[in-house]
């Protein structure tokens, strides 16, 4: 089973993203996703509240496909992101968190330290957009919580620079790495495995962004052991959003 | 068939790559699907293009089936100076060069304000000698990069050069591209940092597929996962062997 862990849908024109449920579907179809884990661009960057009552309505439509991120646009409303978290978790059935870092505006700030706990109350894995030294700051605050280091470092705020995510990642046992990026260095997947495990690597594609089949590939074609890859390509996530 | 026009020999100083050699490279590329590539050596980015290019030579002697040279060009030093060198494309051309490559970036110059550019862009032009001008040698925000308006301030001032454009990736810097692809037909554009959804159909629905050419950054970038995009694009077969292949073979005038 291949399992889609880093999704977005709705709508953003600084990303030229306007996509729903059912095309993501069809493409996840179209690839041999089983299941999406989707995060709502307008709750990432705009109204949590909105955009994450619109991704419930897509999940509603494809219970069986699309697995929610609850997102907030910033870690900054205190009590009233608590109470969205707990909302998308008991009323609309959500299964993790998705956070944004930029250097402008970091979540590696004391006011996330209680969302962290919440998360980890909730039994959420938490996929953050974050550099490896945000990372840390974060795992230390919170070591139970379930870190996701979305795109392993190999986003422009974290210069690309995996090798560094990985040395955050052995430091903490609770940090994961997704692989969604769009870097595809040859040796990233081995290397990722060889210092931490499969087990510690959750496959993601970041569509509509980036090409799924690349994505795919650079995951799948390597010499990582197949036991290893199914961990990656599905069971991992799973295990981590207790569906497993 | 598939022909990259962007791929390398040599070792990658910022993290461990384990592919390296001439011949670990000649024997990756068929199993990611890869059959022949254009080559230059990263030793010729980071430390010399001159000894880069020498290695580049040897691999494809040793290599004729599986690589194709290009010379990458950079600035004299003051040790070259003193020796009256010129850069002479015919000469590389000569030496069994099919085309040359820039890494302004690399190589501390900018290729607008350097006189020795504009020589090399009225050989190349003159003789028909592709340039793949680099804005990024991989994808990765680590590496250094060429700025939108110096790539596209030179294929300005020389229009008549068959242009590859390598390491586009951004929307923004597709879009520049597209606008570039449209005005001239010398101008092409290489994939391996094109990673948008999408993206490969979308190029070509604006600009038609004779001016896009498959390029993979090998072995530094994945070159089976470079190669997917493409195999999976929705774009007609005559469109994908174009890029894969017929379209380099053209400009390269093999």
């Amino acid at each position: 089973m291949m399992i889609d862990a880093h999704v977005h849908i709705g709508k953003s024109t600084r990303l030229q993203i306007d996509v729903d449920g059912e095309h993501l579907v069809r493409v996840a179809d179209e690839i041999g996703f089983e299941k999406i884990c989707c995060t709502d661009l307008t709750a990432l960057f705009y109204d949590m509240h909105e955009g994450n009552r619109l991704l419930y309505e897509e999940m509603r439509k494809f219970p069986d496909r699309i697995i929610g991120y609850a997102s907030l646009h910033s870690t900054r409303f205190g009590e009233e992101a608590l109470q969205e978290l707990e909302r998308c978790a008991n009323d609309y059935g959500m299964r993790g968190l998705k956070i944004y870092s930029t250097p402008q505006m970091t979540i590696a700030e004391p006011a996330t330290i209680p969302i962290l706990e919440k998360t980890v109350d909730l039994g959420f894995p938490i996929l953050a957009h974050a550099t490896p030294l945000e990372c840390e700051y974060l795992m230390a605050a919170v070591p139970e919580c379930r870190l996701m280091m979305a795109h392993a470092a190999a986003q422009p705020y974290a210069h690309g620079d995996w090798n560094r995510a990985i040395m955050a990642a052995k430091r903490y046992p609770n940090l994961y790495l997704e692989t969604a990026s769009s870097t595809i260095d040859t040796g990233f997947l081995e290397t990722c495995v060889r210092e931490l495990g499969p087990e510690k690597i959750i496959f993601g594609t970041d569509i509509p962004l980036l090409d799924p089949y690349f994505q795919l590939s650079k995951v799948r074609d390597t010499n990582v052991a197949a036991d290893g890859l199914k961990k990656i390509l599905g069971g991992n996530i799973l295990r981590l959003m207790g569906l497993a | 068939m598939v022909l990259d026009v962007n791929a390398f020999i040599g070792k990658w100083p910022y993290w461990p790559v384990s592919i390296s050699s001439p011949g670990d490279v000649a024997q990756k590329l068929p199993e990611w699907g890869i059959e022949r590539a254009c080559i230059c050596s990263t030793r010729s980015l980071f430390v010399n293009w001159d000894d880069g290019n020498i290695e580049v030579g040897r691999a494809a002697r040793e290599y004729p089936e599986c690589f194709i040279p290009f010379a990458c060009l950079g600035t004299f030093e003051l040790s070259h100076r003193v020796g009256g060198h010129i850069h002479d494309l015919a000469l590389c051309r000569a030496q069994g060069f099919r085309g040359i490559r820039l890494y302004p970036q690399h190589h501390s110059f900018h290729p607008l304000f350097e006189s020795f550019v504009d020589v090399i862009c009225e050989q190349a032009a003159a003789l028909r000698f592709p340039v793949l001008l680099s804005m990024r040698a991989i994808m990765n925000w680590g590496v250094p990069s060429l700025d939108l308006s110096s790539m596209f301030g030179l294929i300005e001032r020389h229009p008549r050069v068959p242009w590859i454009l390598s390491g586009v990736n951004y929307l923004h810097e597709i879009r520049a591209s597209v606008a570039y692809l449209k005005k001239y037909e010398t101008v092409h554009l290489e994939t391996s940092c094109v990673m948008g959804y999408e993206a490969i159909r979308k190029l070509v629905e604006e600009c038609g597929h004779e001016q896009i050419l498959f390029g993979s950054a090998a072995p530094i970038q994945h070159g089976r996962a470079n190669l997917e995009k493409i195999l999976h694009a929705r774009i007609s077969d005559i469109a994908r062997e174009s890029i894969c292949c017929s379209n380099a073979r053209r400009l390269l005038q093999l």
